[in-house]
């Protein structure tokens, strides 16, 4: 089968899990033999936007900017993931539009959850008010209205939000199907009972 | 009168009941050897019996002699690379992605099917690789690895009689971990409700062809081997007991057997002691052929780059070729060919305490024919007995010992007919389905891989 470009874009909050769950769904892409790129919004905002802030406008740029990468990947055959906050729905639908081949997923956690997480550090520093204009606290994040795919990493594994947005890339017709004989429980079964047997 | 005036002078249904029939009894794992002892020391008087006026043959089976893909040649009548079933578990296509082949992954029909395709009734019980159970002309009830009693039963209106019969599906082998007592009590408990069945449909159903199979066997011998082995060993008794009740069993079906129906018995491969577990993937890390990215991988999925072979569970070996992985290495032709003699070199050097652990490594084309030969293993290995092989990729040695102590052979399972005229050579599990078509008078497939033995 020859591979369809498409642009897989995570949005939610800083610490939502967008980053793991890109990686995850990537690895699992790669086991098909597809071409797989994650533009990371961190790693983005190193290099192909550094230099912009976080003000409205700022924000916007990088996003568009992220947005047309993955277009000219996505347009050669490219698996393209983008794992950044995106946190206004204007620009989202906008490069939804500019690309086609665009798959939401909506990583929600509450506010409070990530904070609690805060694995950048970066609650501690806006609550203080060290830094200004940050998404969920002093400024705006705009939920999607129509995301292909929502997975709340407050109440489910990686794992299980990760097949989700696999299950849903099959159905799109993005992922070869693969025979759906087992259900994920069964799957689990099958394995323990081979394994019971030392056949796996 | 002749022949056939009388024959049309019987109402129809004593006519049907003329047409030949066959009853195939399938003992799991039960090896020739084993029934020949116990016809010998009284164990199982039933099939002395019938022995005497039968013939009960060593049978060879397919490499790898595992389950899945000696049923599925067993029901088919064809070699792996026809009806793509090559174990347990598999790869996906252009992936390292584990899938668990099943019924619906079978590429060929069903020695059933083509019964149906003559109108001819079939009711198949625990035939491992059948699951979930396809619609079929007749009653079938999946084996090994079904997991819901539902998705394992056609057609759906048999589902409260099983449920009343507390048909079970298989025995839990954890038990065997916990207690061998509770594992005993666990098989003798599912064999009794399979006996059940089987004789409930036996009387109640309608067919040509009657399946019955036996996994519990092969639970026994997996775990209790050695309590065969040792005449003083504590669960001796409890072993041979099984193996008494399942003479009683094969009694039960005989006695209902008309002259027009053939009775036939099998076996999908056999058994021995292990003296050791001999793990594929630990030689090809250790010998740098395969690499993984962590130090306790769960599956083949954590592959490496740089990787140029790897094992699936239990001989197979593949070659991690360029183009038919995503992250393969070896060039097709002359390094493909270079890697898998040298690969064969090594793996016939392995010993244990001055003993080859190998017998025979094979070259896919050595075993396999057929249109799926690019999804074969490039490499199959037969070990000699006593040292089972096994596609673990977590293990940190080349040999050990965990708590199964029976492993299977290739070429000691069973095969029996009553009859005395078949052919003069060593039976194959793939010769089996062509015998019955031809028993029954249907056309056998041109491609079958087997042969009729009568």
């Amino acid at each position: 089968m020859s591979q369809k470009g498409f642009t897989l874009w995570f949005t939610g909050l800083s610490g939502a899990g967008k980053t793991t769950l890109a990686h995850i769904v990537e690895a699992e892409m790669r086991k098909h033999n597809l071409r797989v790129e994650i533009l990371d919004g961190d790693v983005v905002r190193t290099n192909l936007s550094k230099g912009l802030g976080f003000s409205k406008e700022d924000r916007d740029t990088n996003i568009r900017r992220i947005g047309f990468v993955c277009h000219l990947l996505s347009r050669n055959g490219v698996a393209a993931i983008s794992a950044a906050i995106s946190p206004y729905r204007e620009i989202r639908d906008e490069v939804r539009k500019t690309i086609g081949d665009f798959v939401e997923v909506y990583v929600h956690c509450p506010l409070e959850v990530c904070a609690q997480r805060d694995v950048k550090g970066l609650y501690a520093k806006a609550m203080a008010g060290e830094i200004p204009s940050f998404t969920g606290v002093s400024d705006p994040y705009e939920e999607p209205l129509n995301p292909e795919v929502v997975v709340d990493s407050s109440k489910e594994t990686p794992e299980v939000s990760a097949k989700k947005i696999l299950k849903k890339l099959e159905e799109l017709g993005y992922l070869p199907k693969t025979e759906e004989v087992y259900s994920e429980e069964e799957e689990e079964e099958v394995k323990r009972r081979l394994e019971e047997l030392g056949y796996f | 009168m002749g022949i056939l005036d009388r024959l049309r002078s019987l109402g129809k249904s004593q006519v049907e009941s003329k047409e030949k029939k066959v009853v195939l009894l399938g003992l799991d794992g039960t090896p020739y050897t084993l029934l020949k002892q116990f016809c010998a020391d009284g164990t199982m008087p039933n099939l002395a019996k019938i022995v005497a006026s039968s013939s009960l043959k060593q049978m060879d089976v397919s490499i790898p002699e595992v389950s899945s893909t000696s049923w599925t040649c067993f029901y088919t009548g064809m070699n792996p690379a026809q009806h793509g079933i090559f174990g347990f578990l598999d790869l996906q296509p252009n992936s390292y992605k584990i899938y668990f082949p099943n019924s619906k992954s079978v590429k060929v029909p069903a020695l059933w099917d083509i019964l149906g395709n003559y109108g001819k009734r079939s009711v198949v019980i625990n035939v491992p690789e059948t699951y979930p159970a396809k619609p079929l002309n007749g009653s079938l009830i999946s084996g090994f690895v079904a997991t819901d009693l539902k998705k394992a039963t056609y057609p759906p209106e048999l589902l409260p009689t099983l449920t009343e019969l507390k048909y079970r599906l298989d025995p839990d082998a954890q038990k065997a971990r916990e207690s061998k007592d509770v594992f005993l009590e666990d098989i003798y408990d599912v064999f009794e409700k399979r006996r059940k069945t089987i004789l409930h449909l036996f009387d109640q159903e309608k067919w040509s062809l009657f399946i019955g199979t036996i996994t519990e066997t092969d639970r026994l011998h997996h775990f209790m081997w050695d309590a065969l082995v040792d005449k003083n060993h504590p669960y001796h008794n409890g072993f041979v007991d099984f193996y008494r009740r399942v003479d009683g069993l094969i009694g039960e079906v005989y006695d209902r057997l008309d002259s027009n129906t053939t009775f036939m018995m099998c076996s999908d491969h056999g058994f021995t002691s292990i003296e050791q577990q001999v793990y594929l993937n630990f030689w090809l890390k250790d010998n740098g052929y395969l690499k993984f990215t962590s130090d306790q991988p769960k599956s083949v999925e954590e592959i490496a780059p740089g990787s140029r072979a790897f094992a699936l569970d239990p001989t197979r070996i593949y070659i991690n070729l360029k183009g038919k992985y995503p992250q393969g290495t070896v060039e097709p032709g002359a390094e493909y060919e270079k890697l898998r003699a040298e690969i064969a070199d090594g793996l016939r050097a392995i010993t244990y305490q001055g003993k080859p652990v190998i017998k025979k490594v094979f070259m896919k084309e050595d075993v396999f024919r057929g249109p799926l030969m690019e999804q074969s293993p490039d490499l199959i290995v037969l070990s000699n007995y006593g040292f089972d092989m096994k596609g673990s990729t977590n293990k940190q040695v080349l040999m050990d010992r965990e708590i199964f102590t029976g492993m299977h052979t290739q070429d000691d399972a069973h095969f029996l007919i009553n009859r005395k005229d078949i052919l003069d050579k060593k039976p194959h599990i793939c010769d089996i389905a062509p015998t019955i078509m031809k028993e029954l008078g249907v056309a056998i497939p041109s491609d079958v891989s087997g042969t009729a033995l009568i």
